[in-house]
This record gives C-alpha cells, structure tokens and sequence, in this order.
C-alpha cells in the first residue's frame, strides 16, 4: 500500500478530497486486514407482520415450525462520535506544507467519513478560543458533507483552552459518545488534560490525536532567534543549540506525561507528526481499536 | 619581566575582540512564532544560570587564549627581571664562566652539579640573542683567559660539552676578571657576565672587589652579572678525609706504621659509626668508626704492621657520600728495610756504662729501630767480611792496618756505610794515613775544653753552636728537641784540618760545629758510600752527649742515613692544582710521571737536578718512571686534595646580591633534573588547554 505523505496531501485542495484520499488508502488497508469488515448480527425472530421485508425471511425456520419469521438484525455497533477540533492559534504551526490544524482536519475529515459510511453519527466540535462551535452528530449521508464543510472553514486563532473545551463536551454530550481530540495538547495548565481524560469517567470513550510539528519535536533551530508566543504577547530570545538539550528533555517529559495520563486513564492515545503518513496514523489507530474491542 | 620581542604584546589587544563583540554586537535575531514557547521559557528558566556561568568561562578562555598567544610570541623572560635596565641598553658581550672546581663533582640524584651547569651553560648560550657575541670560560685550577667574544656558537658548545670537572679549586674571583677583562675590547656597550657555579663560598672571595671591564677612556664599569645556581639552592651535607699522618709506630715495633686521619662533617647532622678502611696496595688492613659532631672533625689512628720493608702505596677511606672524591686519601710510605750493622768497639770494657758501645748499642737496639747490629772488638771485627753488612761503625777503634783499611774503603765504595767516632784509641796521623780516602775532612788534634773531673767542667766543656737542621740527620732537632742537642757538653773533640778535604773533598759536609767553630759531625759522599765523622766519643769519655735525650735518635738518624734509608723517601707533599718538585739524585734523564687514571703529566728539568711535574690534575698515587720507563718506587708520591673544596657552604643569596650589586640574579634552576622550560613555553601550553576547553565547551 501506498501511503499518503504530507507532501502528496497537500497537493489536494480542501479537506474533502484531503479526507477522501485518506481514507481510500485506509480502506485500501482494512480488505487486506483479517480483522476487518464489521456487519449486522442476527438478534431475534419475530413473527412476520405485513410490511416486514420478504427478505428477512427465514426460510429455515418456516421449514421447521411451519411458521413465518422474520430474522431481525442488530448493528455490531451504534456509534455516536464526536470529532473535537482545537482550532487554537498554535496549531497553525508548521514547518512543513501542513499545519498542525491541516492534519487534524484531514484525520477529522477522514474518520468521518469512515463513520458515516458504517453508519455511525459523527458530530463536530471545533474549539477556538473562547468559542465552540458544535454540529451534533448524525449517520446520515449527506450530513458528512455539512462536516466537511465546517472543517474546511475552522482557521486558528485564539488560545488553547482544554478546560473549556472538557466543560463544553460534558454539558453537550449526553449519551455514550467516542470523543476523538485532535489536539496540540498545549495548555499550561496542568489539570487541562486530565479534565479531557475526565470525559472516559463518564462511561465516553475518548481517544486523542496529539499532533506536533516535526520541530516542534526536534527544536532544529542553529542561529540566535527571537520565539514569539502564537497565542499572545510572550516572547524570549535564545541561541537554540545553547537549550536545545534542555528543550527536547522538556518537550519529552511533557509528551511522557500526556502518554502516561492517558494511560492511566484508558484513553487511546496517537502522537501524530506533521510529516507522517496519515492514512498510517488511522489505520495504526483503528488496528490498536479492533484489539482493544476483542 | 622582559621581552625579547615586546612588539609583539599588540597583538595581545585581540583579547578585546570577545568584549567589543559583547558590546557591538547588533545582529537581530530572526523572529518565528513558535507553538511551544513554552518550553522554550521553561529551557531558558533551566539552564539561565548554567549558560551564564558557561559564557563567563568561554570568555575566559577565549581571553586566555589571545592573551597567551602573542605574549608568548614576545618571548617573556622572567629571570632577567632584575636585569631590565641592562636589557634596556641593548645586547650585551657576554661571557658564560662555568665553575669545574672539585665541589662540582657532587651528585645530586646521580646528576653531577657539573652536568647540571653544562646544561645551564648550553642554555644561556642558546638564549644569547642574535647580535650578542660571547665566550666561555671553563673555571678551574690554572685558568687561562679566554678568546675575545666571538658568533661562532658551534665552537663555543663544543667547547662547553668536552669541559670536564676538575679535581682542583676554582678562583672564582680570577675567573670573573678574566673573563671581564675579554670583553674590554668588544665595542658593544653591554657586557654580561653569566656565572654558573654551585655557589661554594670557598670559591669566591668577597673581600675582593667585583669584577669591572674598563671601557675605552679608562673608566670602569660593573658587568651585569647573572648567577645560575648549579646546586639547586640547597646546602648539601658532605664529609671528607682532610688530613692524614703517617707516622712509624714504634711502640708497636719495626716497621709499624699509624695513620692518623681527620674527617670533617661539613653538615648540619651529626655522623655517627661513620666507618673507615684503611688500605694497602688495595686490601683492606683496618677497619675503623668515626663519631663526628655537625659541622665538626674527628680523628682517628689505625695501625699496620708491614712484613716487609719497600715502599708501598695505600688510602684511607670513609663510607662514601654523594661526593665521593674527597672520601678518601691516599699515601705513599716508605718502610724502611732492615739494617746490619757491624759496630767494632775500640774499648771493650766488663762494666757495662764503660763500653764503648754501651750507649750506641742501645740506641741502634731499641723497639722501632729497623737496625740489626752485630758487635766486635776489633780484632774479630776486622776479620770479618764487611760485604755481610750494610753499616760499620768504628767506636774509638785503633786505625786499621792496610788490608783491613783496603777492605773498608771498598766496603764504602761499593755503597757501604761508615760511621766514625773518636776517642784515646785513635791516633790521628794513622787514621789519616790508613783511611784517608774515606775521612770527611782529615784529623788534627786533641783539643780538650775541659777536664771532666773538673769543678767547673760544665761551664769549660764545649757546645755544639751550629747545626744545619736542613739535612735530614739532623732536621728532627728544632725546638724542644734542639734544646735536648744544644745542652751537651763536651770535654774532648777531635779538631780537623780545616779545608783540607780528605780522599775527596767533593761531597764533604760539615753539619754540626762547636762553639769554636770546630767540626763536630762531617758527613762525605765516598764512591756510592757514605762517611760520618763524630768527633767526640759515643761514651761518656769525652762527652756526655750520650745521656742526653737527642743521643738515641740522632744515632738512628747517623745509622739510616749511612745505611741510604733516610732520604731515599723524602715525604713529597703533593696537592692537587700545583706542581710538585722530586730530587732525583743519581738518575739520568728525563723521568716521566703517570697519574692514577693513567695520563701523563707534564715534566720539567730545573737547573738544580730536580724535576717539576704538573701541574697535579687528580688525586691518588702518581708513578715515577727513570728515562727507560722503570717505575721508580721511592719517587712516586701521592697528590691530596685542597680541604676547601669539600666544605659546601653557600654564599648566601643577600651576600651575591651586595657584591655583585642589584643586576646580579640568582636561578636556581628546576632542581636539577630536567632543563627548566621557558616561561612562554608554559604561556603557549596554558592557550592550549584553554583552546581545548573551549572546545569542549562548546560541543557540550
């Protein structure tokens, strides 16, 4: 399988063909997974009433009791996903053709997709600032469209505020949801993230998308260079080799902590780098699901 | 501190370069909006005060390294400090004195002071600069003065590495003048002395004025003197043998000797169970130990007794210290051998003290003496062969009859010796006509002074007056002893015939006289033989010499020298540094002398027949060979040390600095062991560790 690489993703205009073409290649994935495919199971027999389906009938059973019933099925699952956007300003990021927030776009757009397709409802958040901006979910077909749409629309700006974004969730969300954040997870406050972890709590089940910019990762800045804060007026003037042991120590503890948090709290957890593939990133994720649910 | 080339300090300004970066330094750092600032801020927070701290080393050693860098460049000279004014002048004529005395000798570490100063040497004269010219003088016994200062730095290093250490002292004063006086003619206006000694106060004398170089209108100035410590600053300890005796042991019988030897400690500790060997043709004989106090002597005595007579050479040597030369002291003695002797008694008497043998029988028989005497009356005597014998000694005997007096003059002819004293037996007319070949001077008369029985015989008897202590019979007789010789009475004495020399007036010596001008003892060389004439009795007939004191070694003095044993082994003082002068009677030609390492010394005839050796270059016992190259035993002679040499005492440093006034300097060096590294040597290793270190810095 070809994987999609940032550079390919970014030739294609718009999330929607963004998605579509992840999504392709995920799917390109899954007929060659042994795990894959997912269908409705037999629940029940009733008997037939007019207007049943002719096609649920179950012939087999008419052969033995003389009777007519109706095989009624049950979707393995019925999902209702909620897809969260942290549209803050550092997540227009980037250093390589992609942004943080392109990335979060296309695996929000190509989940969606996935989940609509198996007809699940996936709703939207989009968390900018001090604004949310929510489209509830729904299965149906065309509401992926009205999903893709809000997602080509969201730019960053603002700060980034998971505490307001766990509080929005848990007043939104009233029954079982997937939450899946897609997030840089750059919140100082400390408590901000076990806020988010906080919603698994509560029977949800939630999975984050923490995505960074490759130097963000590495700090592969060599001249003395003036940082400026993308979310507000900090600022500080360093010689990058000079902190570079320091930052990448930080920068690793903190990406430890995140790792560590949700696992302490059962959520699934993807680091996402601005340059992987992403129809790798989903299907690692949907492969490490498929284990969870078995 | 001086430069050799200051010029080069601006180059030290780049130190500044660090600095006027810091401060003018205007490039702007690129802006980038950064989505994790914070931990940017947070890395900063983390490591502000360890940044700080790094910058602050890194600008230390990037300082260090261009400080560093051209001050070595200037070549810095730290040991010149105190020379600055002289150096302002300009360059100077120099001459490097490298002291060879013995002290120099001295190991320290199983480095010879000598080596270290070579080593100094070689320094200073690499460190000349360009436009100095020099030369050297190798300071020791019999200094020569050295040629003009020259450039030619190839011949004054050989001259410096084929200089060796010699055995003698060193006039450091002489050396320095020498020295200042060869760079008189030099037209360059500096002069430099460059002193390189261990700094032995024994070798320069302080009561002498400095050296000076007198210029061209006469006037004298005073040379920079630099002073390289060759001894490392220290006081070394050091003892040595300074002095030695030998001496017969007549106690302890013939030919026995005592050696008596001082060692002198030269050091702040006491020395104790020093042990000392006494040697004899290299075997150890006796053994002994010494105490000696901290800067003080001791003496002792060890004793031998030889088998044999013979010259023989030997030393005395203490356990040996660091310097090992003056640990020992050789001597060369001579033991005499056994002597016959027929004595013939003209008055043969039954009461002892009336013989007239009595007195020399016991003088020639007592403990020590090496004399082996037979005695007869006459008539058995005379029938005796004389050959048997190396003495006769005629005791008032009756002349002799021809034959008898054929076979003296023979026996005297050949090499034998013969003694003659007087007395009523001898008729003068017979003994001049039957042995006057072989009397010093002819006999006369009778006189008499004095009648023995007399009242006032004491006051009437006649003294001796003159008597030549040079010779070696009576050379014993000064002082107290002389007085034992002086007080003598004599009632008779035979008077000679003045002038009038007997066979043979050539070799006739008069060595004693009466108070009237009288011989009283004439010696005469007769054929290879000898001849001595007393002319008074050996009893107390005529005389009471002999009870007096100075009888018994004056007759062992008369036996020995008519028995050859007295001065064929004159004591020959031989000190290293000078010459020594040897009486070869009897030997033709030239004589060649060999010095214990073998060499050759220089040998000079003197108009007198003696030859001069030397100068002696070494310790030890030095070979004599007659012109056909035969060793001649009783010449060789052994060469001592000069006791000053072995006392290391410094002069100290405040004592140099008023002699030699503020431009003299001392360097002590870098304790001898390795050559000392120059002080730029050490400013190019410290902008090489700061070079690496910032380096290392910077990786981190």
């Amino acid at each position: 399988m070809e994987l999609l690489n940032a550079q390919t993703l970014a030739k294609l205009a718009g999330v929607k063909l963004r998605a579509r073409a992840v999504v392709d290649g995920v799917l390109s994935g899954l007929h060659k997974s042994p795990h894959q495919g997912q269908s409705v199971e037999f629940a029940e027999h009733k008997e037939y009433a007019p207007g049943d389906e002719i096609r649920h009938l179950d012939w087999k059973a008419f052969g033995k009791f003389d009777k007519y019933y109706i095989k009624r099925f049950e979707h393995e699952t019925n999902l209702h996903a909620v897809l969260v956007i942290d549209g803050s300003a550092s997540m227009g990021y980037r250093t390589g053709p992609l942004s943080k927030l392109d990335v979060a776009k296309v695996l929000a757009g190509a989940l969606a997709y996935l989940l609509v397709r198996q007809q699940d409802a996936a709703g939207l958040t989009i968390v900018t600032g001090e604004t949310s901006r929510d489209l509830p979910a729904r299965a149906a077909a065309g509401h992926l469209r009205l999903v893709l749409d809000d997602l080509e629309s969201v730019s960053p700006q603002g700060t980034t505020d998971l505490f307001r974004a766990a509080d929005h969730l848990a007043e939104k969300i009233s029954r079982r949801s997937l939450v899946i954040l897609f997030s840089d997870l750059f919140d100082d406050r400390e408590e901000a993230l076990k806020r988010i972890l906080q919603l698994r709590a509560r029977k949800n089940d939630v999975a984050v998308f923490q995505i960074l910019d490759p130097a963000e990762l590495t700090f592969p800045f060599d001249d003395p260079t003036l940082f400026l804060s993308m979310e507000d007026e900090r600022q500080i003037e360093v010689n990058p080799r000079e902190i570079k042991q320091s930052y990448l120590e930080e920068i690793g503890g903190f990406l430890n902590s995140v790792r560590a948090s949700c696992g302490e709290a059962d959520v699934d957890y993807e680091l996402v780098r601005g340059d992987d593939s992403l129809d790798a990133v989903l299907l690692r994720f949907l492969a490490r699901r498929q284990e969870r649910r078995r | 501190m001086t430069f050799v080339h200051p010029w080069m300090l601006l180059g030290a300004l780049a130190a500044l370069i660090p600095l006027l970066i810091h401060l003018f330094d205007r490039r702007r750092p690129r802006p980038h909006p950064f989505g994790a600032i914070s931990f940017v801020l947070r890395s900063q927070r983390r490591t502000a005060s360890r940044l700080r701290l790094k910058r602050l080393v890194l600008y230390t050693l990037r300082t260090i390294i261009l400080v560093a860098l051209p001050v070595a460049l200037a070549r810095p000279e730290l040991k010149r400090s105190a020379q600055a004014a002289t150096i302002a002048r300009g360059p100077a004529a120099t001459s490097i004195i490298l002291d060879a005395s013995m002290s120099m000798r001295y190991q320290d570490g199983g480095t010879a002071f000598f080596e270290r100063g070579r080593q100094q040497a070689r320094d200073a004269l690499r460190e000349l600069l360009p436009d100095e010219p020099a030369n050297v003088l190798i300071c020791g016994p019999g200094v020569i003065p050295p040629p003009a200062a020259s450039f030619n730095r190839g011949r004054l290093r050989e001259l410096i590495d084929s200089a060796k250490p010699t055995f003698g002292v060193a006039d450091l004063n002489r050396c320095l003048d020498l020295a200042a006086q060869s760079l008189e003619e030099n037209p360059m206006p500096g002069k430099r002395l460059v002193l390189i000694s261990d700094l032995a106060a024994h070798a320069l004398h302080l009561n002498l004025p400095p050296p000076t170089v007198q210029k061209a209108n006469g006037q004298r100035l005073r040379p920079e003197v630099v002073i390289r410590d060759a001894a490392g600053g220290k006081l070394w300890p050091n003892r040595a043998v300074v002095d030695l005796k030998v001496e017969p042991a007549v106690q302890l019988g013939p030919k026995s000797f005592q050696f008596t030897f001082t060692v002198r400690n030269f050091s702040p500790e006491p020395v104790h169970d020093l042990e000392a060997l006494l040697k004899i043709s290299g075997q150890v004989v006796a053994k002994g130990f010494l105490d000696i106090p901290a800067h003080g002597a001791s003496q002792k005595t060890l004793s031998y007794h030889f088998s044999s007579g013979g010259v023989f050479a030997g030393e005395v040597t203490i356990s040996g210290d660091s310097l090992m030369a003056d640990d020992q002291r050789s001597f060369v003695v001579s033991v005499p051998k056994e002597v016959r002797a027929l004595i013939i008694n003209g008055e043969p008497s039954a009461v002892r003290y009336r013989d007239e043998a009595f007195f020399v029988e016991a003088a020639l028989g007592a403990p020590g003496s090496p004399v082996r005497e037979t005695t007869k009356d006459a008539e058995a005597a005379f029938h005796d062969a004389f050959d048997q014998y190396d003495l006769v000694l005629l005791l008032n005997v009756t002349a002799p009859g021809p034959d008898v007096s054929r076979r003296l003059i023979d026996f005297v002819q050949r090499g034998g010796g013969l003694f003659i004293s007087l007395g009523d037996h001898v008729e003068p007319e017979l003994y001049n006509k039957q042995l006057f070949e072989l009397l010093p001077l002819p006999l006369r008369m009778v006189k008499t002074a004095a009648e023995a029985d007399e009242p006032d015989a004491d006051r009437k008897a006649a003294k001796l007056a003159k008597i030549s202590v040079d010779h070696p019979i009576f050379s014993p007789f000064t002082g107290p002893a002389r007085e034992g010789l002086m007080s003598a009475r004599f009632y008779k004495y035979m008077l000679l015939e003045a002038g009038s020399a007997g066979g043979s007036a050539k070799g006739t010596e008069v060595l004693a006289t009466f108070e009237d001008g009288a011989p009283a003892v004439a010696i005469a060389r007769r054929g290879q033989g000898r001849v001595v004439l007393y002319t008074s009795t050996v009893d107390r007939d005529w005389s009471d010499f002999p009870i007096r004191t100075s009888f018994l070694p004056l007759i062992q003095r008369f036996s020995a020298f008519l028995a050859g044993s007295l001065e064929e082994r004159e004591e020959i003082k031989a000190v290293v540094g000078n010459v020594v002068a040897l009486s070869a009677p009897g030997m033709a030609g030239m004589v060649t002398a060999r010095a214990p390492s073998g060499g050759m010394l220089p040998v000079r005839a003197q108009d007198d027949g003696r030859f001069v050796i030397g100068p002696i270059e070494e310790p030890g016992v030095h070979q004599v060979q007659d012109s056909s190259g035969r060793p001649v035993p009783e010449l060789s002679f052994a060469a001592v040390l000069d006791p000053s040499e072995s006392d290391l005492a410094r002069i100290r440093p405040e004592e140099l600095t008023a002699y030699f006034g503020q431009g003299a300097m001392k360097d002590s060096g870098p304790d001898g062991k390795q050559r000392h590294l120059p002080f730029w040597s050490w400013l190019i290793v410290a902008a090489a560790l700061a070079f690496f270190f910032e380096g290392v810095l910077l990786r981190k």
